[in-house]
């Protein structure tokens, strides 16, 4: 199947997921999971900074939709579809990415996924929390990233293992 | 600038992107359809248990100790608040800003500002409407300012959430003088015609005092439980208009 095509698939159905599901867990307020992060970490190594903002916002303006929040996902999801192509072009190996692999978890080794989902979580996390708190309250704003970082981590972990396959046999 | 608080009219451009709008509304009440049967049994117990407590209310249930002065249709009496019922389609409890979707919307009536009550207290108040939904704005949210009152001596403040714990609201700036205790009723004050007076908002949880301040902060326990609310009424007040017209002409005068 063509990649674009299995892309905008996983595309709807992780924004569907996140707003009918994620979204309504309300567990505890510390715990908020987000995977959409997912969708911007699964973009081909290789593209660049204009497609990956605009891929971004339309993202994160569609998960607004779902919970209200009037941009506050939008602009973090900008934020990290932004650093995206410059923390990958620090993190390359040499002779740079293969273009033939998708940064997944099947394709890239556990060790190096977890990295690469942390950092770029932890940003995503810090800006989300940071705004919607919008207070200097740096204990609530740090316990909240924590542990909605461990829950989205392994829900992305998990979501890794049921959408992606590996690239090459 | 007293009543500006609950007038949302700065986010009206924003309506194609949240959950009253019709896409997104389908795939939720899709869901809802769904996900509505889950907790039936809770849902119902909780009706019944309002539908106890109005059947108490009805005249007949009362011994009569003198002749009946007037009738509830007398003159004296003018309808001020009608109630709409309404079910929750979407909800959120654990985030910093917690909106209800529900499913009546301008065609029956809601209008943005209207209050929000469950069987058990007060929930929130309309915040934006399309034609069949409405997002309601709960309680659980930054700035919600509610006007609200002790109901054993009337003092009044306005009731703020600081975004910890979804069980617990706050009032900030109590005198000491004033005389309150854990487990005293809070209840709704009748101020911008949001809500009829004495509604239930909750009880008397702590009583904190800060260092250096002559005032309490106050934990209030919420009567409703936001994890749970299926049903909810929309208080329409009649006499809205009347009161905002009147409001509003005071603070014109006030600016010349």
């Amino acid at each position: 199947m063509n990649s674009w095509v299995k892309y905008s698939l996983n595309f709807i159905l992780i924004i569907l997921v996140e707003g009918l599901v994620i979204n309504q867990l309300d567990i505890h307020e510390y715990f908020n999971p987000m995977v959409y992060p997912m969708l911007i970490l699964m973009l081909p190594f290789e593209l660049g900074i204009l497609p990956t903002i605009i891929i971004s916002f339309i993202l994160g303006i569609s998960v607004d939709a779902f919970s209200n929040t009037f941009g506050l996902h939008a602009s973090s999801a900008m934020l990290i579809g932004y650093l995206r192509p410059t923390i990958l072009n620090y993190i390359k190996p040499r002779d740079g990415f293969d273009i033939s692999l998708l940064p997944s978890i099947q394709d890239m080794g556990v060790s190096w996924f977890l990295g690469y989902a942390t950092l770029f979580l932890s940003i995503h996390h810090l800006w989300f929390f940071s705004l919607e708190i919008l207070k200097f309250d740096v204990l609530l704003i740090l316990a909240k990233i924590f542990c909605s970082m461990l829950f989205s981590l392994a829900l992305i972990i998990l979501l890794q293992y049921i959408l992606y396959t590996p690239s090459r046999k | 600038m007293y009543w500006a608080s609950f007038n949302s009219r700065n986010y009206h451009r924003a309506q194609l992107f949240n959950s009253s709008s019709e896409l997104i509304a389908w795939f939720v009440e899709k869901k809802h359809n769904i996900t509505k049967h889950f907790d039936l049994e809770e849902t119902n117990a909780n009706l019944m248990q309002e539908l106890a407590a109005m059947r108490t209310k009805m005249p007949q249930n009362y011994y009569q100790l003198q002749d009946r002065i007037f009738y509830i249709n007398d003159t004296l009496y003018k309808q001020q608040y009608e109630y709409v019922p309404a079910e929750v389609i979407n909800s959120t409890s654990t985030k910093r800003d917690n909106y209800f979707t529900i499913n009546k919307g301008r065609l029956t009536g809601i209008k943005e500002g209207m209050g929000v009550m469950s069987g058990e207290g007060i929930v929130g108040f309309v915040f934006d409407v399309s034609e069949h939904f409405s997002i309601v704005k709960t309680v659980l949210s930054d700035n919600i300012n509610i006007p609200v009152k002790l109901k054993k001596n009337n003092e009044h403040w306005l009731l703020k959430w600081d975004g910890n714990d979804n069980e617990i609201a706050q009032v900030n700036g109590v005198n000491r003088d004033i005389d309150i205790a854990v487990g005293d009723t809070v209840v709704t004050r009748a101020g911008r015609g949001m809500f009829p007076s004495g509604i239930a908002v909750g009880v008397v949880d702590e009583l904190i005092s800060q260092d250096g301040k002559q005032t309490w902060d106050v934990n209030i326990r919420l009567a409703t439980d936001f994890t749970s609310v299926t049903y909810v009424y929309v208080i329409k007040n009649l006499l809205q208009e009347e009161q905002t017209e009147l409001e509003l002409r005071l603070v014109n005068e006030g600016d010349e």
